[in-house]
């Protein structure tokens, strides 16, 4: 149990500096999500709590220990890795119980710790296999179970679940939810898969180019992305984005994009004629039933391109006013090309922001 | 479940036959050859280690060649005149087990420290390799020169304002571990009970069981050739000794020289085919890197150690070139089976004492390296 903080952390190799003074501060017990596309440097501060590489410049600690010249095994975390790093030549038991056997653990102390995380696992009767005669997710599990026998204060997990098939993945996504209901210990869980970071965390830590975009919860980033990047990098399908001019008109104002005109709802800090980038979620937008509920301003006639039924969903491809866009429908849509159709358009959740900056504008 | 054979199922077996057919008819050249000349061949040194080919008229257009038996072999190893090629077996154990111990050990040492990427590491790899480059006749002859009695390394003390080595290194006639030939049963089951007691004490911390059945056989062995070992046979009629003789040590250090880069390669191939992933995981499990190569690595690149052990021995039972090119064929002291099997045959002209020393050649080697096969082709199979 144990509190994380970063301290304008910075991380080079040789002269690339890939980290840039990262400050971040882990609660006990909270479960993080450090997410972004590869080369992002997510892998490359996970790796520096844990130890593998040495920090640059700033501070890391733990417990409210600064810990960057303390060696990996006496910073009480575990690590998971992508492959997960199993002892090939040694069975089940032997691979959870090394690093007990390391720490100079008794026998009866290793076989108990060993045989408790087991029975957590589910991995009781495979005890003495070696990892080749294991499955991917069983692997994973006996990944997952070398880390807690050692009890560590902070679990670090580096995307753990990538090498599973997505079956696997979703079942062993749950199974890590609810492991760390039951331990209740402070996770660091680095992926790029934006799915399992708005599905495990607590909060998210979006990263691009080693800077942090924005710290969140999962609603948070969704609904009140921070920037362009962080919108169009949460949420599948990606987000409606595009270029438009705002107008005021006494109390009511409005957003031009192309020949569409949205109203827009609620008072903005924008200037009349300010260019903005307009964000559209896509499942922002309704069709059926659930149009009438919207005012009449909101529903607008749109063009199919094209309609995706995925199974009690659709997505649908279409224009409005020459801008295309997607929207994430409930039921079947049975739509063709070139057909009209009455879309309503929540206008509470537009974004904005500036084409410039590309910070979000509220 | 057998079941009717479908169609293409019958295509299916004729297409494999058809397989079999030509690849058997591909690989019938080269087991003719190999038929003939190596296991032909073989077969030819046998028969005639069992005959009596040799003496004045060996050289004859049509030598007479009767059947002894084994009397070659008994000769060889209990004769009166066998006492040379006793003490070049001797030596030839020793030559390999330090060879091992030697090589295999530096090359390891060597290995770990590439292994942790020292400055100019791909610089030192290839030093280090470069020996394995070298003809044994090469080797041999920079290490005769480098052995000689008043240079070389005798005088590397001198650089340093000590007085200068004396040592007779490929000359000397001092011989240490010695031992009586006659009480080699003894010996031997001497050995095999010091084997089971190491090996049962080793195993008594983690499986009390096992190392009962190899310490109980270890103890009564012993306890029995100490209290009854006068009972059992002598291997000669006389007292002869042999021991490790010292100036055998010049030529295993070259052997060892050469020898060293070549298991540095194997290990550090073994050693980079780990992932860091795996480093990294055990660095955090707490291992330091003592313990990690001692409980990771080494038992993952445990192939390597056999491959090199198998490759090593059977370099050191045929060495010849190196020794003749360091002491020349006729240094009793520096002796090997496979010089004497030259000698033996090409000298004496005697074809069956020599053939017999061939035969022995081969069933030490083919000991240690059929296991090695076996072992490999069942892991093969079972993938």
């Amino acid at each position: 149990m144990a509190q994380v903080e970063l301290r304008d952390v910075v991380k080079k190799f040789g002269s690339t500096q890939v980290v840039h003074g990262t400050n971040l501060t882990i609660e006990d017990n909270e479960f993080i999500v450090l997410v972004g596309p590869s080369g992002c440097g997510k892998s490359t501060i996970l790796r520096m709590i844990a130890g593998l590489e040495s920090v640059s410049g700033g501070e890391i600690r733990i417990a409210d220990k600064p810990i960057n010249e303390v060696d990996p095994v006496d910073r009480n975390v575990a690590m998971v890795f992508q492959n997960y790093a199993l002892y090939p030549h040694m069975t089940v038991f032997d691979n959870m119980a090394f690093s007990l056997k390391m720490a100079g653990d008794s026998k009866q102390e290793i076989l108990r710790k060993v045989n408790e995380a087991a029975e957590i696992l589910e991995l009781s009767p495979y005890l003495n296999r070696k990892p080749a005669e294991l499955s991917g997710g069983q692997r994973q599990r006996v990944a997952m179970g070398r880390a807690i026998v050692r009890q560590p204060s902070v679990f670090l997990f580096d995307e753990p679940l990538s090498n599973l098939d997505a079956q696997l993945r979703t079942q062993m996504r749950m199974e890590l939810k609810k492991l760390h209901l039951k331990m209740k210990t402070t996770t660091i869980y680095v992926t790029h898969d934006q799915v399992e970071a708005m599905t495990l965390a607590d909060k998210i830590v979006i990263l691009k180019d080693g800077f942090i975009q924005q710290v969140g919860s999962p609603v948070e980033v969704f609904e009140r992305p921070a920037n362009r990047f962080v919108a169009g990098f949460i949420g599948n399908p990606p987000i409606n984005m595009l270029p438009g001019v705002f107008h005021r008109e006494g109390e009511s104002s409005s957003v031009t994009m192309g020949a569409l005109t949205l109203p827009v709802p609620e008072a903005r800090n924008l200037q009349d004629n300010q260019r903005v980038l307009v964000g559209i979620r896509p499942d922002a937008i309704k069709a059926g039933d659930s149009v009438t509920r919207f005012p009449k301003e909101w529903r607008f006639t749109v063009d199919v391109v094209v309609a995706e039924i995925l199974g009690g969903q659709s997505l649908l491809e279409f224009t409005a006013g020459k801008n295309t866009m997607i929207a994430e429908l409930e039921g079947r849509i049975l739509a063709r090309q070139g057909e009209s159709m009455e879309l309503g358009f929540d206008l509470n959740r537009l974004l904005f922001f500036d084409p410039e900056t590309e910070l979000a504008l509220y | 479940m057998p079941g009717p054979v479908m169609p293409d199922q019958a295509i299916g077996t004729s297409m494999r036959n058809k397989d079999r057919i030509s690849a058997f008819l591909t690989l019938l050249p080269s087991i003719i050859l190999i038929g003939i000349f190596v296991y032909g061949f073989i077969g030819n040194t046998f028969w005639i280690s069992l005959s009596d080919w040799g003496g004045a008229a060996a050289l004859a257009e049509n030598p007479v060649k009767s059947y002894v038996g084994f009397a070659n072999y008994l000769d060889l190893f209990t004769g009166f005149l066998g006492g040379g090629f006793r003490q070049d077996l001797v030596n030839a154990v020793f030559y390999s087990v330090m060879l091992l111990a030697g090589a295999i050990g530096i090359g390891l040492i060597l290995a770990m420290l590439l292994d942790n990427k020292p400055r100019g590491e791909s610089f030192f790899r290839t030093v280090f390799l470069y020996p394995m480059s070298l003809s044994f006749i090469v080797t041999g002859t920079i290490w005769r020169w480098m052995l000689a009695p008043q240079g070389g390394v005798n005088i590397l003390p001198t650089y340093v304002g000590l007085p200068p080595l004396r040592f007779p290194w490929l000359s000397s006639t001092d011989a240490i571990l010695l031992f009586n030939w006659q009480n080699l049963l003894p010996i031997a089951l001497y050995l095999v009970s010091l084997v089971l007691i190491i090996w049962g004490l080793w195993r008594l911390k983690n499986n009390p069981a096992k190392a009962l059945v190899l310490l109980i056989p270890g103890v009564v062995v012993g306890g029995s050739v100490w209290l009854w070992g006068d009972l059992l046979p002598q291997a000669l009629f006389m007292e002869e000794i042999h021991g490790f003789n010292t100036a055998t040590f010049g030529i295993i250090m070259a052997t060892i020289w050469q020898y060293s880069g070549y298991t540095m390669a194997l290990y550090l191939a073994g050693f980079t085919g780990i992932s860091q992933d795996l480093r990294d995981a055990a660095m955090l499990d707490g291992a330091s890197t003592a313990k990690y190569y001692r409980y990771i690595a080494l038992p993952m690149v445990k192939p390597i150690t056999i491959s090199a052990i198998i490759i090593l021995s059977h370099i050191s039972l045929k060495m010849f070139d190196l020794i003749f090119a360091m002491t020349g064929p006729d240094n009793g002291q520096t002796g090997h089976p496979a010089l004497n099997m030259y000698l033996t045959t090409f000298r004496a002209n005697d074809f069956a004492r020599g053939a017999a020393i061939a035969i022995i050649l081969f069933i030490i080697a083919a000991t240690f390296i059929i296991p090695y096969m076996i072992s490999s082709y069942r892991q093969r199979r079972s993938r």
